[in-house]
């Protein structure tokens, strides 16, 4: 979250756009000579990443974890719904400027019609009404959108790289993920009205998509935490896998249908 | 060679254990001859099973039922080779035996646990995809009573006994690929010793 919030400023996010693309654009080709492929993902500062992972642990045996088990059981699942709702609905002007980029207009138009449904009839995104009307939801984002137009295998996202609190990344993502915290209305809106305004709104979103993140993600974590030998590799190979059949996916247009919560959806079998 | 020995030996020790189970169980009365030659129907197969035994059984007999059908229906010896990468070479016939039964005793026991309570799942089997090399790809979805279905491929080989699955991919997260990847990176870490890996499999399955 830290590292997105840098990002907020109140110049021109075109011009940080184009200065991330180059970025994107060396630390791909950068690694293009590695042939890292589908074999192991590249992870040139792993010493540096396994140190970010354990204080990562730490912090979330200690606080995150416990705060999400505890909403897991006590919040009522209405209510639960209802956040997750929320947050995704203030995700959808971001994938649908993706979709826009990604040569997808049409999907865009949809993503925007749900935005308008869900914020009004739907309660400011509390309940996902346009669903029920056949508007379907996907979600998209930088990372997706550059792994689709990079011209490499999706599992070669750049070095892979362990981020505070966000945990596993690679340089792909990581640049994605700033892009896409730069370029969303809400960042913007609420940084134009004050600084103060900004962080704040920021934090409180933020941290209630890491609650809700943390929360679904909580089995399959537990599950490849307990039945690996080492954890950090077995997660490392395990985001580079997913990310990539995400954008594979984008690729080979097979199944637009089941797209939608697929980030989230790690959630295996309850 | 050995390899080969283990396997037929694997095998073996597979049908009689089945042919055992079939008297005891009755549900996998009709295992055997659904063996099949239809990718499709393999994984239905399996996932009839497994959810016959997730409802029916708990703990150890749950256990043990698992590891049959990763038996029967699995081909474990080239699993554990692929996850192995180049260090397979590398391990005694001893090693390699005793690796696939810790390997196969901690994928069970995983298993186990992870289904917990039956809780309605039902799994519908989608297209088959061939692909070069007898090399099959089967998709599916698990259904969850909540939340959204669970995309789940299952690579499926012909190994000259049968179709055998050879890989199964949760979310596009595929088990050898990370089990590869965790067991390379600990036994690089323990001085490039497959038995470092091989002793704490073993523990931890008798855990």
């Amino acid at each position: 979250m830290l590292v997105t919030g840098m990002f907020q400023a109140k110049t021109c996010s075109r011009l940080r756009f184009s200065l991330a693309a180059a970025l994107v654009a060396a630390a791909l080709g950068g690694c293009a000579t590695q042939d890292t492929g589908a074999a192991e993902p590249w992870d040139p500062i792993e010493g540096a990443n396994r140190m970010v992972f354990s204080i990562n642990r730490a912090v979330d045996i200690i606080a995150i974890r416990p705060i999400a088990v505890l909403y897991r059981d006590w919040m009522p699942k209405p209510a639960q719904r209802g956040l997750h709702n929320l947050l995704s609905n203030l995700g959808e002007p971001v994938t649908a400027i993706n979709e826009v980029v990604q040569g997808e207009p049409g999907r865009a138009a949809t993503t925007m019609g749900r935005f308008l449904v869900n914020s009004t009839i739907g309660i400011a995104g509390l309940f996902d009404v346009a669903s029920t009307m056949g508007m379907k939801k996907t979600k998209e984002d930088m990372g997706k959108t550059i792994g689709y137009y990079a011209g490499v295998e999706p599992e070669n996202g750049g070095f892979y790289i362990v981020l505070p609190i966000i945990g596993p990344s690679n340089a792909r993502d990581g640049v994605g993920l700033a892009v896409d915290a730069s370029m969303d209305p809400f960042n913007i809106v609420t940084f134009a009205i004050s600084n103060q305004v900004g962080w704040i709104s920021a934090g409180a979103r933020y941290g209630a998509e890491l609650l809700d993140t943390r929360t679904r993600t909580m089995y399959a974590l537990d599950d490849l935490e307990k039945n690996s030998v080492d954890y950090y590799a077995a997660l490392k190979s395990a985001y580079t896998q997913q990310r990539a059949d995400l954008i594979r996916q984008k690729r080979e247009r097979t199944d637009s249908r089941g797209e939608l919560n697929r980030r989230d959806n790690v959630a295996l079998v309850r | 060679m050995s390899v080969l020995a283990t396997d037929r030996r694997c095998r073996r020790d597979v049908l009689r254990l089945l042919g055992r189970t079939a008297v005891g169980l009755g549900v996998l009365a009709t295992v055997p001859a659904m063996a099949a030659d239809d990718p499709g129907q393999l994984i239905q197969t399996v996932a009839n099973e497994v959810i016959e035994l997730v409802k029916t059984k708990t703990g150890a007999e749950r256990e043990a039922g698992l590891q049959k059908v990763l038996e029967a229906y699995f081909d474990m010896p080239f699993m554990g080779r692929s996850a192995l990468a180049t260090h397979w070479e590398k391990t005694s016939p001893d090693e390699r035996r005793r690796y696939l039964h810790a390997e196969i005793n901690a994928e069970a026991h995983a298993y186990s646990d992870r289904f917990g309570q039956y809780g309605g799942q039902t799994l519908d089997v989608g297209k088959v995809i061939t692909r070069a090399g007898g090399v099959y790809v089967v998709q599916s979805r698990l259904n969850q009573k909540e939340g959204e279905p669970v995309k789940i491929d299952w690579e499926v080989r012909n190994t000259g006994e049968g179709l055998r699955i050879t890989d199964v991919k949760i979310e596009g997260v595929s088990m050898v690929m990370t089990r590869r990847s965790d067991f390379n990176s600990y036994i690089n870490e323990h001085g490039g010793q497959v038995e470092a890996l091989i002793r704490e499999l073993e523990s931890r399955s008798s855990r």
